[in-house]
């Protein structure tokens, strides 16, 4: 049984059929990656499995239950949790505090919820900047924040919009080793992300979206090689800069 | 540290309340109390502070905390008045019993008002004016409702040897103590919520409802129980306020100019903080009654105009003027003061008294780390 699993999941806004039935599916400990140029629907389909958006048609299962007409609060509670491609710390709140609201979903008891904060702000190298307000942070510190008041709750699978976006070569190096840290945790990851390095090393599988449908699914190697990608979205110039790389 | 220093403070103060009424007659009270001012009317006054006080952390806990700005408190205020009155003269239900009926009540009111607000995820300013529309329906439905008294409100009836048991005291001091032990159970239940988990997601509420969402706030519940909970404890106000003035009636309670008063003191003082609407009643009730004490009266003696008119010296004018002031001129004048200090302040300390302290403070900090 896959961890979680969508069949013909559709959404439309108004005339526009964003997300158009689309299957998807997530294993115990896997890593896969959802590309697609802008508009390609990446970020609906997350709205969609993560109870923001209901979909017009389709199933979605996790953990072998439907969570069709579920609130994130409580698909989150089951543990599927999402992190927003447009960051959303608390700002008013000190880095831990931030944590700590989404470690109170598995602990009631504030000592404990603490504890649990301190152990993620370390696990995402946050630990110098627990004291620090949440709008005081720089994009890549929002960044991080916005991975660890996810993990924090403690998902069995986290949906991760963009977290690479807008960060230096060098940030997006600390963030990679982040994530690899969270894997080693055992967290299975749905990783949306423009920065077709990250994508391609970390994704044990990939899927291609684009017009709303899922053109594309396989393995990185198998990904760039398909022609449909190609057109759509990666480009000639990417494909003979990869087959260049694997020749040398 | 600075913590530790306010709480010293705090403490202080709560002493100096506790022992007040005792020197409330002395001859020092006397001698700095404005004008025509008795021992009694000081108590009066700290009463409405502590009233003001204890309704303004009730609004703090939907208002402040989850940040969904009510402006209608009025009429939990109200119908939680009118519930424990109506147990107290039809059913001679003791108000001390009297006002759980009338927390329970409101709390189920609160709720039934938040389940519809949120549920159409009313936020901000629409959610404002359902409680403006809800609070003047309410004003209406007592204004007509001959059973408790329609527009002339209830009296509760006055006994002339009142017990304990009647919540009716013929001084001052039984009220006091109340009122002020209302306050700090207020202040120690306020603490103790922004400890709690309930509080840290009524924070992640007011801060960004789908980020808190998202990682299993359930935002709608916890809206619904903050509500609920701000109304009881606006409930129980109300019987207070009935006990204390032993008339009740829609036009003085369930209006606009006291839900905003409920709101105010949170709001100076800083909403979502412990003890902002503490401090924001302790500025605004003196305030208030100061320059009404100060500016209004009776309005009697010269004319303003005749007295810029009149041919003086400036100085003599300015004397005059200050007889003028005294002898209760001025009229509007006190609302007029009163308006524009809500202004200056609004303006300079946008989230309050309190946190323009600790950002002053923290500045300070980063300051002298700086320089060392």
């Amino acid at each position: 049984m896959s961890l979680m699993e969508a069949k013909g999941v559709t959404r439309r806004f108004g005339g526009l059929t964003a997300v158009n039935a689309v299957d998807f599916r997530v294993e115990q400990g896997e890593i896969v990656g959802l590309i697609g140029p802008n508009g390609a629907g990446k970020t609906t389909f997350f709205n969609l499995i993560s109870g923001f958006l209901r979909p017009d048609e389709g199933e979605i299962r996790f953990d072998g239950q439907s969570i069709i007409g579920h609130k994130p609060s409580d698909i989150c509670k089951r543990g599927m949790t999402r992190t927003f491609q447009i960051v959303k710390p608390f700002p008013e709140m000190t880095v831990t505090d931030n944590v700590m609201v989404g470690a109170f979903n598995h602990h009631r008891d504030r000592a404990a919820a603490r504890a649990k904060a301190s152990e993620v702000i370390e696990l995402v190298g946050l630990g110098p900047q627990a004291a620090k307000l949440g709008r005081e942070l720089t994009v890549a510190g929002r960044k991080r924040v916005e991975l660890a008041k996810a993990l924090a709750t403690e998902p069995k699978l986290m949906l991760l919009d963009e977290v690479m976006a807008g960060l230096t070569p060098s940030e997006v190096a600390g963030m990679i080793e982040v994530l690899g840290r969270v894997r080693a945790a055992g967290v299975t990851m749905v990783i949306v992300e423009h920065v077709m390095q990250v994508i391609m090393n970390l994704s044990d599988r990939i899927y291609v979206l684009h017009h709303g449908e899922a053109i594309a699914e396989g393995a990185p190697d198998q990904i760039v090689s398909d022609a449909k990608v190609t057109k759509a979205y990666l480009g000639e110039s990417f494909v003979a800069e990869a087959g260049g790389g694997a020749a040398s | 540290m600075a913590a530790l220093r306010a709480n010293w403070f705090y403490l202080a103060v709560l002493i100096g309340l506790l022992i007040l009424p005792a020197y409330a007659e002395s001859e020092f009270v006397t001698a700095v109390m404005p004008r025509g001012l008795s021992g009694s009317a000081l108590l009066h006054i700290f009463v409405l502070i502590f009233f003001f006080a204890f309704m303004s952390q009730a609004w703090n806990i939907i208002g402040g905390f989850a940040g969904q700005l009510s402006i209608g408190h009025a009429a939990f205020f109200g119908i939680g008045a009118y519930v424990s009155t109506i147990c107290y003269v039809h059913l001679g239900l003791t108000p001390w019993l009297g006002m759980f009926v009338a927390a329970v009540f409101t709390a189920l009111v609160g709720a039934g008002l938040g389940l519809i607000s949120f549920h159409y995820g009313l936020k901000g300013p629409f959610f404002a004016l359902v409680t403006v529309a809800f609070a003047e329906i309410t004003r209406l439905i007592l204004l007509h409702w001959e059973f408790v008294g329609a527009a002339n409100g209830i009296l509760l009836p006055f006994s002339p040897n009142p017990t304990f048991w009647e919540f009716q005291f013929t001084s001052k001091e039984p009220y006091y103590y109340i009122a002020l032990a209302m306050m700090l159970a207020s202040i120690a239940l306020v603490a103790w919520i922004a400890r709690s988990r309930f509080g840290y997601y009524l924070h992640a509420i007011r801060q960004d409802e789908d980020a808190a969402e998202a990682v299993g706030v359930p935002t709608k519940r916890c809206k619904v129980q903050a509500i609920a909970l701000s109304a009881a404890l606006a409930g129980l106000g109300g019987t207070f306020y009935a006990q204390y003035t032993q008339y009740i009636v829609p036009d003085d309670m369930v209006v606009g100019r006291v839900s905003v008063e409920i709101l105010l003191g949170a709001v100076i003082g800083g909403a979502g903080t412990v003890m902002g609407p503490i401090v924001g009643a302790f500025i605004l009730i003196p305030v208030g009654e100061a320059t009404r004490v100060i500016f209004e009266g009776g309005g009697t003696g010269t004319s303003l105009s005749t007295l810029i008119a009149a041919d003086m010296s400036f100085g003599d004018k300015f004397v005059a003027y200050l007889d003028y002031l005294a002898a209760g001129g001025g009229g509007g004048l006190a609302i007029i003061l009163y308006g524009c200090l809500l202004m200056v302040v609004v303006l300079g300390m946008p989230g309050g008294v309190l946190p323009w302290l600790a950002g002053l403070r923290a500045r300070a900090r980063r300051r002298a780390e700086a320089s060392a």
